[in-house]
């Protein structure tokens, strides 16, 4: 089954064409990467399955409901969680903070105007187990501006995931990160459980090609092609297109 | 028909008064996303000005030409020495700064010449009446109406076809670009800002002949100027420019033909182009992403040690009025009420970073509901209070409805609109309201069986009623609708993203605020006897964002700290030194320039610095 599905995707600011007709699957469990040069229109299409950009036309489904259009509180609440390609985060709030927010909002009562929010130990614990699992442990009390850029990424994940999301959509998770904060975050990713199906961007091959089920290329607002990592390996228009230009 | 040409062209003088108004702050607004609340003072002030030349000179177009230099100077000087280190901070220290400067040019506008009527007259040549096919005219009008059209097709031209012009609008969009296109932006940013204020003074004198010259004039001008703008869209000109003409033949008209509602007529074209239009007739589309927060500062939890010092304020705060007469009593019970007020708007505020210029409004929902419902249905006053914070919490999920739909600049442009739509009620609305006459609360409700009318009861009614609020205040703070509240204030877009639906999380907020602001005006109605329209003028909003401001927003002591300092320096200042509005302006200006945080926000500074160490 199809966790996420695009039909004929289409926007374009003005004359720009930035999503051309884009038709992609996602399956339950599948781990599917985005590649494409830059300006290629990745972030935009992300944006429209968040609900932050809205789609000229065409149709997103999500679990075969249609979320075309939805403003991105809706579309988080159908279970999906998104990163940006930009850390986007609380900066002057603490990293507990940080993900309880996230918490909260999908796991707890929001609403809730009387009870200390610490007094909530469950929802403590699940902050700690959070920390724990993008290797925060111990930086709970910090705020979030005083992370390193690396680090900063680690939280935009454990935000992400606060929500228990069915699908989460990772805008260039390793971007600007040393090699080993890089292998790091691959291993990250790649203990998620397959509960999850994941729609990532990357730039990096080696995290590309560790990762992906399935590989979508693309290039100008239009899938140039998608397969398997070796079907894309031996894609000759991709390798014309894109592959060819990363040194 | 004759009539109704002349109408139309008084409404097209008004009309282009506001536009010399409105062009400056459009474009101070779209360059630097600034808002001058000082821009209405620089209207008065050119007036004067002008008129003070015209007696040294017994010219008037020398005044005329003249008088907005010296004006445009101040500004510049403004700008350069107290704006300019502001910019990288958030919008509110700039409007803030602004207010304060209001308090300093009305009271030397004041001290100069007096709080009478005075009269500039039309210069010679334009005495006279002109007849034109369709009836006679006052010639000064007729060139209003031509020099403002020219106005605008010579600013229309500077802004499309210079090269200075090619520089604001890229600055408009963004100033990056602009910097790319070689453009000096601090020179564009003062030279900008100097130009409004020119226009604006130069709207101040062509509008002495007019309007006649008293200190007042400022901000009754400077609203209207703002509906122009909310209708014509931020950063526009040709907004500015229609908005303006729409504006003032609209209440001309509504003057001439409907005088019993005129002055809800341009509140109703407001609403009627912002129900359809949210952004304005010309204005770029509101996106939540692209606003900086108003206000910065990390809540941190009670921990044990501020619950003894909570504590300790408690007891001291229950011998204090043991200590004193009934007039300290009497003036900590007014603090009590008022810091009621500054912590609602502080949810607003510091909170969930929604900057708000007319919460007096629901201030006086409450005050009114107590007033009118003790006089007319002689309901007791404690039930009064019940229904004014349920009234108030009603008009506030009305209001706020139409509000949380923007943020940032266009909604304190909003709620300051709405507020003064609610004060027109109030001063129009006679037969219930009393207008500028008010009304008396002749009822004195009993506290567990004692008389109100003893300072002492009142002392503890306030107090109770300040230490629930407080009370309640910090749980919703510490539990999760009040993190939610912060996490909007700090990134809106992100809340969204993990599944807020901030805008009715902010509908919530400005709701629940406006209850809070409701209790504290039923409070007050029945502490003061008497409630008029005065009390919820705009500058009363203006003066409850000054105590939460001075005492730090963002903060939950902070706001009850700055209601104190003002209330007291007000008292006392004001008994010593005529000149109490300069006072308290400069000392809010220093407090802003300086103390970013307000004094609690600094205190509170200094302390985790200490403990950090
Ligand atoms: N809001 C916008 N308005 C106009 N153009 C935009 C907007 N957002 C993105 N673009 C343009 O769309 C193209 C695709 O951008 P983006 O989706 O960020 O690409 P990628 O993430 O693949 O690098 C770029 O040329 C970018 O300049
Ligand atoms: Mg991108």
């Amino acid at each position: 089954m199809s966790v996420l599905r695009l039909d004929s995707l289409y926007k374009s600011f003005g004359n720009l064409v930035v999503t051309d007709n884009i038709s992609l699957i996602v399956d339950a469990g599948e781990r599917h990467v985005i590649i494409g040069p830059n300006g290629a229109g990745k972030t935009s299409l992300v944006n429209q399955i968040g609900g932050q950009l809205r789609p000229s036309a065409g149709r997103v489904l999500v679990n075969d409901h249609d979320i075309t259009g939805w403003p991105p509180d809706s579309i988080s609440r159908m279970g999906v969680a998104r990163t940006f390609q930009r850390n986007n985060l609380f900066q002057n709030l603490s990293v507990v903070e940080n993900i309880r927010l996230a918490l909260e909002v999908r796991l707890g009562n929001p609403l809730n105007f009387f009870a200390p929010v610490g007094r909530d130990t469950a929802m403590s614990e699940r902050a700690t187990q959070l920390m724990a699992q993008v290797h925060l442990d111990g930086d709970g009390a910090r705020a979030a501006r005083t992370l390193s850029y690396g680090e900063q990424r680690q939280l935009e994940i454990a935000i992400a995931l606060a929500g228990e999301p069915e699908l989460l959509l990772l805008d260039e998770p390793t971007s600007g990160m040393s090699p080993s904060e890089t292998a790091r975050m691959i291993a990250l990713i790649g203990s998620l459980p397959r509960t999850l199906s994941i729609l990532m961007i990357e730039h990096d091959m080696k995290v590309v090609f560790s990762l992906a089920d399935r590989i979508t290329v693309l290039h100008y607002g239009k899938v140039l092609a998608t397969g398997t990592p070796a079907e894309i390996q031996a894609n000759d228009r991709v390798r014309e297109v894109y592959l060819g230009m990363v040194h | 028909m004759e009539l109704f040409v002349a109408q139309l062209l008084n409404g097209l003088v008004y009309g282009v008064l506001l536009f010399l108004m409105a062009a400056g702050l459009s474009l101070i607004f779209g360059l630097m996303n600034v808002v001058s609340l000082a821009h209405g003072s620089f209207f008065m002030l050119g007036a004067y000005l002008g008129l003070a030349i015209f007696k040294a000179t017994g010219s008037f177009w020398l005044a005329f030409v003249l008088a907005p230099i010296p004006v445009a100077g101040i500004g510049i000087v403004m700008e350069l020495l107290f704006l300019r280190p502001l910019y990288r901070r958030g919008h509110m220290d700039q409007v803030l700064l602004t207010f304060g400067f209001t308090f300093v040019f009305l009271d030397l506008v004041q001290t100069i010449w007096g709080r009478a009527v005075l009269h500039l007259w039309a210069p010679a040549g334009l005495h006279g009446i002109v007849h034109i096919g369709l009836g006679v005219f006052s010639a000064y009008r007729l060139f209003l109406i031509g020099f403002g059209f020219a106005i605008a097709l010579v600013l229309w031209l500077l802004l499309e076809r210079s090269r200075i012009g090619a520089m604001v609008r890229a600055g408009v969009d963004n100033a990056i670009m602009a910097a790319g296109l070689g453009a000096n932006i601090p020179a564009l940013f003062s030279g900008i800002f100097g130009f409004g204020v020119a226009l604006a003074a130069l709207g101040g004198i062509a509008a002495a002949p007019i309007l006649g010259l008293y200190p007042g004039m400022d901000s009754e001008i400077l609203i209207p100027a703002f509906i122009v703008i909310v209708i014509g869209g931020m950063g526009s000109l040709r907004g500015a420019f229609v908005g303006s003409l729409l504006i003032g033949i609209v209440d001309t008209f509504g003057k001439a033909y409907f005088q019993g509602v005129a002055l809800f007529l341009i509140y109703l074209a407001m609403l009627a182009v912002l129900l359809v239009r949210p952004q304005g007739l010309f204005g770029i589309k509101y996106s939540d992403a692209s606003v900086a927060p108003a206000v910065t500062t990390t809540s941190r939890p009670a921990s044990l040690q501020t619950r003894t010092s909570e504590l300790g304020v408690l007891v001291a705060l229950l011998i204090l009025p043991f200590l004193m007469g009934d007039y300290p009593r009497a003036l900590v019970s007014e603090i009590f009420i008022f810091a009621i007020f500054a912590m609602s708007l502080d949810l607003l505020l510091g909170f969930t970073g929604l900057m708000s210029l007319g919460h007096a409004a629901f201030f006086g929902l409450g005050a009114y509901a107590v007033a009118i419902l003790g006089t007319q249905f002689e309901l007791n006053a404690w039930l009064g209070v019940a229904a004014g914070v349920a009234i108030a919490a009603c008009g506030a999920a009305l209001i706020g409805f139409f509000c949380v739909r923007t943020g940032g600049i266009p909604f304190l442009m909003l709620t300051l609109a709405f507020s003064q739509l609610v004060f027109s009620v109030a001063l129009k609305w006679r037969d219930v309201t009393g207008g500028s006459d008010g009304l008396t609360i002749a009822e004195q409700p009993s506290f567990f069986g004692f008389s109100l009318s003893r300072s002492l009861v009142m002392y503890f009614m306030t107090l109770s009623f300040f230490a629930l609020t407080y009370w309640v205040l910090r749980r919703l703070l510490n539990a999760p609708l009040g993190h939610a509240f912060v996490g909007i204030r700090e990134n809106e877009q992100r809340m969204m993203a993990v599944g807020y639906p901030t805008r009715a999380y902010k509908l919530l907020s400005f709701t629940i605020a406006g209850a809070i602001a409701g209790l504290a005006g039923g409070l007050y109605a029945i502490f003061n006897g008497f409630i008029s329209s005065d009390a919820i003028y705009w500058t009363a909003s203006g003066d409850i964002l000054i105590m939460t401001m001075l005492g730090g927003a963002g903060t939950l002591v902070g706001p009850a700290i700055g209601t104190a300092l003002f209330l007291l320096m007000k008292n006392v200042v004001s008994s010593y030194s005529e000149h109490w509005l300069s006072i308290i302006g400069a000392i809010f200006i220093c407090c802003v320039m300086f103390f970013s945080g307000g004094l609690w926000g600094a205190a509170q500074k200094l302390q985790w610095r200490r403990v950090a160490k």
